[in-house]
C-alpha cells in the first residue's frame, strides 16, 4: 500500500494534467446538456432513454477508454513507464494503480452524470432517487469494468486506444445487436442487463438478467487484473536497437 | 580478448565473491536479427565502459541486464539476482535509460521523490535532497522537467537513479546534452561513487569519454563481445598489429640504426625531430630501448607510445 499510494499520485498527475481533463467533463456531461436541452425546448426527457442510449452506449464505454489507455498506456508508449518497471515492486502494484485510477475517475464523472441527469429529467418513467442512486452505482461498476479492461488492453498494444474504439463500436455496436451469442463478451450488455433491474425496464430483446450481468463485469474485472498483470510481469521495453 | 577485473569466459571461472554482474552466455534475437550473440562476462565494483558502433547492441545488453528485456539464451544476475522477472533486483540497481522522456510534468524534487519513495527508500525527503545536491540541481529542482535543457533532464535522471545508494550503476549514454562542465562533475562523480565500491556499467559512443572514466571497456561489435578489460593491456595482446613509439633523443639517427639491429623493431622512422619506431614486441622492446641507447651512449628524452588510445584500440577490434 505504502508503494501504491505514490503510483497513484503519479498516475492521477499524468492523466489529469492535460487538455484531456476538461475534454472528458465536456464529453461526460452530455446526457445532461440534453437532458437540459428537451426541457428548454418544453419537452419531457425520458431518463432511461437518455441513461441507456447516451451514457451506458456512449460516454460510460469513451471516458473509460480515454481513461484507461492515457493510465498505463501513454506512459507506456512514451518511455516514462520504464521509472516504474524498474522498481523492487511487483508489477501487478503497478497495474492495480493505474487500474485504481482510470476506474476511479470514470466513476467521478458517470456517477453525478447519472444523479444530475436523473434529476432533470421528469418524463412519463421519471425515475425516484433510490432508483436514479441505484443507476449511478451500475454506470459506476460498468465503468470501472470499462476501465479496467482498457488498462489491461493497453498493457498488451500501443494501439489500445484504436483497438477499445473498435470494440465499442464495432462489437458492442453492432455485433452484439446482430449476434445473440456475442452478447455475453459484452460490458454493454451486462450494464445494461443491472440498469434494467434497477429501473424495471423491459426492452426487446429482454436484457441479461442480474446474476449474468454481474459474473459478467466481475469476470472481465478479474480477467483484466490477471491478464494485465500476467504480460506486466514480462514486460519487455521497446526500441532496445543500440 | 580479456584482461583483468572485467572477466569474460565460462561463468564458473568467474563468479567470484563480490562479482555484481554476471552475464552468462547471453543471447537476444528479435526474429532472424541477433541483436546481443552469445556475450559472457562479469563485473565488480569499478567504472566499466560500453563501448560498440551504432547498432552494435550495446542498449540490448544494457536492457537485458536491467531485467526490461527477456535473454533469448543464457541468463543474468545482478547482486546475486535473477535480472529477468525479479523486481527485488532493483533493491540494487540504478538505471539510468537513454531515452529523455521523464514525466515532464514534475519538477525535479518530485521525480526523485518518486523515485525514493518507490525504492522504500526510509528518508525519502533527505536522500531526494542529497541526490539532487549530488547532480547540483538544487536551483532548478522546484521548476518541471518539460522546461529543462537536455542537459538537466539527464541530471534528474541521475538523480533518481542514485536516490537509493545501489551498488550497481547503469548507464546508457549519460553524457548526452551535458556540458563540459557537467561531463566532468558527472565523471568525477561516477569515478566517486566506484571508488565507494560501486559497480558502475556506462554505454558511449564517446571515446574519450571512456579513456577519461572507465577502468575496464567491454567492446561489443555486431551482438558480439569484441574484447572485454583495460583497454591498454588490450592493445598489447594485438600482437598482430605493431606498436608505435615516438622518441625524442640526444641521436635520434644513430638511435634509429641501433634499434633497426634489433630483430623486434622493423621499421624506423626520421622527421619533425621525432623518431617514429614500429615494433611487435611491446615489452621486448620496453627492454631493449634503455640497454640499446646506453650501448650507443645516446640519452632519452622523451618516449610516447603513440597509438595506446582507446580510439586505436577500437578501431582495430571494429575492423577486425
Amino acid at each position: 500500500m505504502i508503494t501504491r499510494m505514490p503510483l497513484i499520485a503519479v498516475t492521477l498527475r499524468g492523466v489529469l494534467g492535460r487538455r484531456r481533463t476538461w475534454l472528458m467533463i465536456l464529453l461526460a456531461s452530455l446526457p445532461v446538456l440534453v437532458a437540459l436541452l428537451i426541457r428548454a425546448g418544453g419537452g419531457q426527457p425520458n431518463a432511461t432513454t437518455i441513461l441507456d442510449t447516451l451514457l451506458i452506449r456512449t460516454v460510460m464505454p469513451l471516458l473509460a477508454l480515454v481513461f484507461g489507455t492515457a493510465a498505463l498506456g501513454s506512459e507506456l508508449e512514451d518511455g516514462t513507464a520504464i521509472y516504474l518497471m524498474v522498481k523492487p515492486i511487483p508489477r501487478w502494484h503497478i497495474l492495480l494503480a493505474k487500474m485504481a485510477v482510470a476506474a476511479s475517475l470514470t466513476i467521478a464523472l458517470v456517477f453525478p452524470v447519472t444523479v444530475l441527469t436523473g434529476l432533470i429529467t421528469d418524463g412519463r418513467d421519471a425515475l425516484s432517487l433510490a432508483e436514479i442512486l441505484g443507476y449511478a452505482l451500475v454506470v459506476s461498476a460498468g465503468g470501472a469494468a470499462y476501465a479496467c479492461a482498457f488498462v489491461a488492453l493497453s498493457a498488451f498494444t500501443g494501439r489500445a486506444l484504436i483497438l477499445g474504439l473498435g470494440y465499442v463500436l464495432l462489437w458492442e455496436g453492432v455485433l452484439s445487436g446482430l449476434l445473440e451469442g456475442t452478447r455475453f463478451l459484452s460490458i454493454r450488455q451486462a450494464s445494461l442487463g443491472l440498469a434494467a433491474q434497477v429501473t424495471g425496464n423491459v426492452t426487446t430483446p429482454p436484457a441479461l438478467d442480474l446474476a449474468t450481468s454481474a459474473a459478467i463485469l466481475v469476470a472481465v474485472v478479474a480477467g483484466a487484473i490477471l491478464l494485465g498483470s500476467m504480460r506486466l510481469s514480462r514486460f519487455e521495453i521497446r526500441g532496445s536497437d543500440g | 580478448m580479456t584482461t583483468d577485473r572485467t572477466v569474460a569466459g565460462s561463468p564458473a571461472e568467474f563468479a567470484a565473491p563480490g562479482t555484481s554482474i554476471v552475464v552468462d552466455h547471453v543471447s537476444r534475437w528479435y526474429g532472424n536479427v541477433v541483436a546481443v550473440n552469445d556475450i559472457s562476462f562479469s563485473l565488480s565494483a569499478g567504472v566499466t565502459g560500453l563501448l560498440g558502433p551504432n547498432g552494435a547492441g550495446k542498449t540490448t545488453l544494457l536492457h537485458l541486464i536491467s531485467g526490461l528485456l527477456r535473454p533469448s539464451a543464457g541468463g543474468v544476475t545482478v547482486a546475486g539476482v535473477p535480472a529477468w522477472r525479479h523486481p527485488a533486483m532493483y533493491r540494487h540497481v540504478g538505471l539510468v535509460p537513454e531515452r529523455e522522456a521523464v514525466h515532464g510534468y514534475l519538477t525535479a524534487r518530485e521525480f526523485v521523490l518518486l523515485n525514493a519513495r518507490l525504492q522504500g527508500v526510509t528518508d525519502a525527503e533527505g536522500a531526494t535532497l542529497r541526490a539532487i545536491a549530488t547532480v547540483e540541481l538544487q536551483d532548478a529542482a522546484d521548476r518541471p522537467i518539460n522546461t529543462y535543457s537536455k542537459g538537466m533532464r539527464q541530471r534528474a535522471k541521475v538523480a533518481g537513479a542514485l536516490v537509493h545508494d545501489p551498488a550497481v550503476l547503469l548507464l546508457d549514454e549519460p553524457f548526452n546534452g551535458m556540458d563540459p562542465r557537467q561531463r566532468l562533475h558527472m565523471m568525477g562523480l561516477l569515478r566517486g561513487m566506484a571508488a565507494a565500491g560501486r559497480t558502475i556499467l556506462f554505454s558511449s559512443h564517446i571515446l574519450e569519454e571512456v579513456e577519461r572514466m572507465a577502468d575496464s571497456v567491454l567492446v561489443i561489435h555486431a551482438g558480439r563481445l569484441a574484447a572485454s578489460g583495460d583497454f591498454r593491456s588490450i592493445r598489447r595482446l594485438m600482437t598482430d598489429r605493431p606498436h608505435t613509439f615516438t622518441i625524442r633523443s640526444s641521436d635520434d639517427r644513430r638511435l634509429a640504426a641501433a634499434l633497426l639491429a634489433d630483430p623486434a623493431v622493423f621499421g624506423a622512422e626520421l622527421g619533425d625531430g621525432k623518431l617514429s619506431v614500429r615494433t611487435a614486441d611491446f615489452e621486448g622492446f620496453g627492454r631493449a630501448l634503455p640497454r640499446l641507447a646506453r650501448v650507443a651512449g645516446i640519452s632519452l628524452f622523451e618516449i610516447t607510445p603513440t597509438d595506446e588510445s582507446l580510439e586505436s584500440v577500437f578501431s582495430y577490434l571494429v575492423r577486425r
